[in-house]
């Protein structure tokens, strides 16, 4: 999308949503990200519009930090499939297509190829966003052919270690011995190990987290972006809890979040050479034209 | 009746804090206005009602984590929503 199609002749504007005119008037389209980000959530318009993910939702919470990380929205495009995920993500004013069970990073492999023929003069931004279902189960070897093919686009695995969209059925990035809903005898193996296989398979940044810091998970997904645009494959592996079929309270989903990050979330990055000589020149450009 | 979040303006303005804005799960809910209003000193974080879905993360980060206790959870009818 690019921006001029998002801003309406003035004469029509009354006639329009009243979200659709603060979008315009008060979203980040077209903003300096110091002005707008992560740190000034809360004082301008954002992407998202009202989603059916429910309260306390952490996953709704790491997609509002994805859109609000964006460096350059008006030109994204978001993939998703089945799944908890794309109920906020489809409700974004950032485009977005719907993989059919698991496809998405096979339908990101043909867009973004599409996307540098029709705009070789600009970086368009594709992101999946999916489940560990959709990634890691249902659609992984897509993910996974699609790293080995080096596709440069960025891989979102929104972690929740259980099918919360389905009523609980164990995934394979639940915890050896999870007991849910649907699967009450436990599980009998363990978690996949997400992160290694992204390494293995080429990806040139990774990061394994739990989203507390604010600045940290935008740092890390805007750095996947940025990688992606010309190294190759980022991948980036969230823990975004299911307080429904784990029985977390929702004034307690932070409290989680911050014991995950101390265990099996702890924060890891891998990148390339390549991809860290990228990230020192970019951001000490950024420093530059902040100080 | 809706079970929402209400920021007590004239405590939450005296500290010059957004934390619980960034934490919010809600896009557009807890907002913060940097304008001080009502002759209090500074900015101050507020909600939009219609759109709280109650979950009180903004109260474990405004009391447990920095023991300011600016934001009650309260029920509100669809009147006053």
């Amino acid at each position: 999308m690019s921006l001029r199609y998002m801003i309406p002749a003035s004469k029509f504007k009354k006639y329009l949503p009243k979200d659709y005119v603060e979008l315009v008037d008060y979203g980040p389209f077209g903003k300096d990200y110091n002005d707008v980000g992560v740190k000034n959530m809360g004082t301008y318009k954002e992407l998202i519009e009202e989603h059916p993910m429910c309260s306390g939702c952490w996953m709704a919470y790491y997609i509002k930090i994805i859109f609000a990380s964006l460096p350059n929205p008006e030109d994204t495009v978001t993939i998703g499939t089945a799944g908890c995920g794309r109920l906020a993500i489809s409700q974004a004013a950032v485009p977005f297509i719907y993989g059919n069970y698991g496809d998405q990073n096979a339908m990101a492999s043909g867009i973004t190829r599409a996307f540098r023929l029709r705009f070789p003069d600009r970086h368009k931004d594709v992101i999946t966003i999916a489940g560990d279902g959709g990634m890691m189960d249902i659609g992984f070897s897509m993910t996974m052919h699609a790293w080995f093919r080096r596709e440069r686009f960025t891989t979102i695995m929104l972690d929740n270690e259980v099918y919360g969209n389905t009523g609980g059925q164990e995934s394979g990035m639940s915890m050896e011995g999870a007991i849910l809903k649907m699967s009450p005898t436990g599980k009998k193996f363990g978690k996949m190990p997400a992160m290694q296989l992204a390494i293995t398979a080429g990806c040139v940044y990774v990061v394994k987290m739990s989203p507390t810091n604010i600045n940290k998970a935008s740092k890390a997904i805007r750095r996947a972006i940025f990688a992606a645009r010309t190294l190759g494959p980022t991948f980036l592996h969230v823990y975004t809890s299911c307080n429904i079929e784990y029985s977390i309270p929702t004034n307690d989903v932070f409290r989680d979040a911050k014991e995950m990050e101390k265990g099996r979330f702890a924060y890891e990055e891998y990148m390339t050479d390549e991809a860290k000589e990228l990230f020192a020149q970019i951001e000490s450009k950024n420093k530059r034209e902040v100080s | 009746m809706y079970y929402v979040a209400k920021v007590n303006s004239e405590m939450c303005s005296t500290h010059k804090c957004n934390m619980c804005t960034l934490y919010c799960p809600e896009a557009n809910t807890l907002m913060y206005d940097k304008e001080p209003k009502h002759g209090n000193a500074n900015g101050t974080s507020w909600v939009d009602e219609d759109r709280c879905k109650g979950c009180a993360i903004c109260v474990y980060v405004c009391s447990d984590l920095l023991d300011r206790n600016c934001i009650e959870m309260v029920m509100v009818t669809t009147e006053e929503a």
